[in-house]
């Protein structure tokens, strides 16, 4: 309450003040979330360059096996192999490459890590976007019949449909649409859609107890108005945050998804990376795939929080309402 | 859905009583080969068939069984001790009124983001690539499950982040402080009781989610190393068609799994409202 005793802020009587005032929050909300990028981004390049740095043989270098070089100059080659190589000039050096798009070369494939992301990410956003947008639409689907009907077996179908595709690893049930000759982005919507249903389902149940809706329905206001006016349009906001959310859990689907249907994206990527030990190439991923979902998210609660949010990608204030 | 719940508890012992005595009942050693007997289907001796190497299936069911199902609590017991650990060290009063400094609080922030950003099952790769290729199988299970633990502590410290925050703003706290009572003693008599039902919530969240992970990571072969037998790696033979067209019961361990799954998820349903069930979402999803 503010001294005057009204509920109302007290630049609702200044709408100039109150716009510029919202102008501030939502500067200070961008930047907080642009520094919370550059921080992801910054901390994911020292993991990658350390995981480089530190990985076995990197120490070795094959002009000291050279029988023709006296010891002194091996010795000298080391000294300086040394000094370059400490952690944070080998990070900086890592950091200033990467963003020239320079991420090294595969050990496994013996090709630069950027050409093999560029060859492979188109297929991976692909089947992203199949994923996202179709499991959103089923979650979003399932979570109306749980919610809007009011019927109780509506609602249990909802849940047991919901419940039989969480409980089924991602991999075994692209694996079934990849042995039955069917379009895998399926497989990976059905793996997607139980995990944005439990959100979706509790964004539904709010909205359908809001105020303004229960007024509208009393008024006898046309279905497809106010599904679009009344559920989807404030319901907008927190699609794309939950959208920016769902883009990790996406990407860690893909990973089993591509390995073991043969898709040639940057899932199966990571998983060879890791199978062949190819350090510097699961660097490149790391960086890039923080940069991407550190972004997606950062986009996501912006839109979300809007000028009036109170949270943050670090997660110590948003987290209050999971929901 | 007191019934549903009654018959999934009834369910999961019955599935924790397999796999603490599996050893006890399995016919044969998980490792035990019949070379006369490779690939053989249903039968008298081997009710659910042998594997390529001739292993008794069934044994190697209750041995997988013991693995995951005792295996995933001690990992999710791992992230949410983990958690409660650092996640009142992001919040505390000491850091914010600057005695171990911003930078810290800052640092704790910025590992919770750099987790959180990266897919888990990313994080568990790299994790698992550093390690050494020559990991037996009872050292890859322990590796395995551990690193689950520690690579999945994000979420549950984002949830009690939350909930200190909000212990923090409460007026109970206020009142507490007033009274004089110390730091300590707050968070053991009022902080506590209110954050152990947040953990045993995480708890369970993490439960499934971490079985479930490590079948994906089975089915990749970077989960448990043979002849050690796990879900995840009895999984690996439905990726011939043939194999399964041949012997159905080779999806055995395919619908335990998913049983167990389905009991576990009934579990949640009642003692969940919306915010938890959201939570819920966000952490399933995460470790797969």
């Amino acid at each position: 309450m503010t001294p005057t005793g009204s509920l109302e802020p007290r630049h609702a009587a200044n709408p100039r003040a109150g716009r510029a005032g919202n102008r501030r929050i939502l500067a200070r909300r961008f930047a907080h979330g642009l520094f919370g990028l550059i921080v992801a981004v910054l901390a994911g390049g020292f993991i990658a360059s350390a995981l480089v740095r530190y990985s076995p043989g990197f120490e070795v270098d094959e002009n000291s096996w050279n029988p023709k070089l006296s010891a002194q100059t091996s010795a000298a080659i080391h000294e300086r192999r040394e000094y370059e190589n400490r952690l944070p000039s080998f990070y900086a050096r890592y950091l200033m490459a990467a963003m020239q798009g320079n991420l090294g070369e595969s050990d496994a494939f013996h090709v630069p890590v950027t050409e093999l992301l560029r060859e492979r990410a188109g297929v991976t956003a692909g089947l992203l976007v199949w994923g996202l947008a179709g499991g959103m639409l089923l979650g979003g689907w399932l979570a109306w019949l749980a919610v809007w009907p009011r019927r109780m077996s509506f609602e249990i179908s909802a849940v047991s449909i919901s419940g039989l595709l969480l409980a089924l690893p991602p991999a075994v049930l692209a694996l079934g649409f990849f042995l039955a000759d069917a379009p895998i982005g399926i497989g990976v919507t059905l793996a997607i859609a139980p995990r944005v249903f439990g959100t979706m389902r509790a964004l539904w149940s709010d909205l359908y107890h809001s105020g303004s809706l229960l007024a509208a329905r009393a008024r006898g206001t046309a279905p497809v108005v106010l599904a679009w006016r009344y559920v989807l349009c404030p319901a907008a906001p927190q699609l794309v945050a939950l959208g920016g959310v769902s883009l990790v859990l996406a990407f860690g689907i893909l990973i089993p998804i591509e390995a073991i249907c043969d898709v040639p994206g940057i899932g199966q990527l990571t998983w060879r990376a890791a199978v062949a030990r190819d350090l510097p190439l699961l660097s490149g991923l790391a960086l890039i795939i923080t940069f991407v979902v550190a972004l997606a998210a950062t986009i996501g609660e912006l839109v979300e929080d809007g000028p009036a949010g109170g949270g943050g990608f670090d997660g110590t204030e948003s987290m209050a309402e999971p929901a | 859905m007191k019934t549903v719940r009654g018959m999934a508890v009834v369910i999961l012992i019955a599935v924790a009583a397999m796999a603490l005595f599996g050893p006890a009942l399995a016919p044969f050693p998980y490792d035990r080969q019949f070379r006369d007997a490779t690939s053989a289907p249903p039968g008298g001796r081997f009710p659910l068939g042998t594997d390529a190497l001739g292993r008794d299936r069934l044994s190697r069911l209750f041995y997988a069984s013991r693995t995951s199902i005792v295996l995933a609590p001690a990992a999710a017991a791992i992230s949410v001790a983990l958690a409660l650990l650092i996640a009142p060290l992001s919040l505390s009063r000491v850091s914010q009124a600057g005695r171990m400094g911003s930078p810290f609080r800052a640092a704790i922030s910025m590992i919770t983001t750099v987790c959180l950003a990266l897919p888990w099952i990313f994080l568990f790769i790299i994790l698992r690539a550093e390690l050494p290729l020559d990991t037996g199988p009872a050292a890859s299970v322990l590796i395995t499950f551990a690193l689950m633990g520690v690579a999945g502590w994000a979420w549950p410290a984002r949830v009690f982040s939350a909930s200190i925050g909000q212990m923090e703003r409460s007026g109970w706290m206020l009142h507490a402080r007033a009274t004089g009572m110390g730091p300590w003693r707050i968070a053991l008599v009022h902080g506590w009781p209110q954050l152990r039902a947040v953990a045993i919530a995480q708890f369970r969240i993490l439960v499934p989610a971490y079985i479930l992970a490590e079948a994906s990571l089975g089915l990749l072969g970077l989960g448990v190393a043979e002849p050690l037998p796990s879900w995840g790696n009895l999984l690996r033979d439905l990726q011939h068609p043939d194999l399964v067209r041949a012997n159905p019961a080779i999806a055995a361990p395919l619908i335990l799994l998913v049983i167990v799954m389905i009991c576990l998820e009934a579990l949640q349903i009642g003692q969940s409202g919306p915010e938890t069930g959201a939570a819920r979402a966000k952490a399933m999803g995460e470790p797969v």
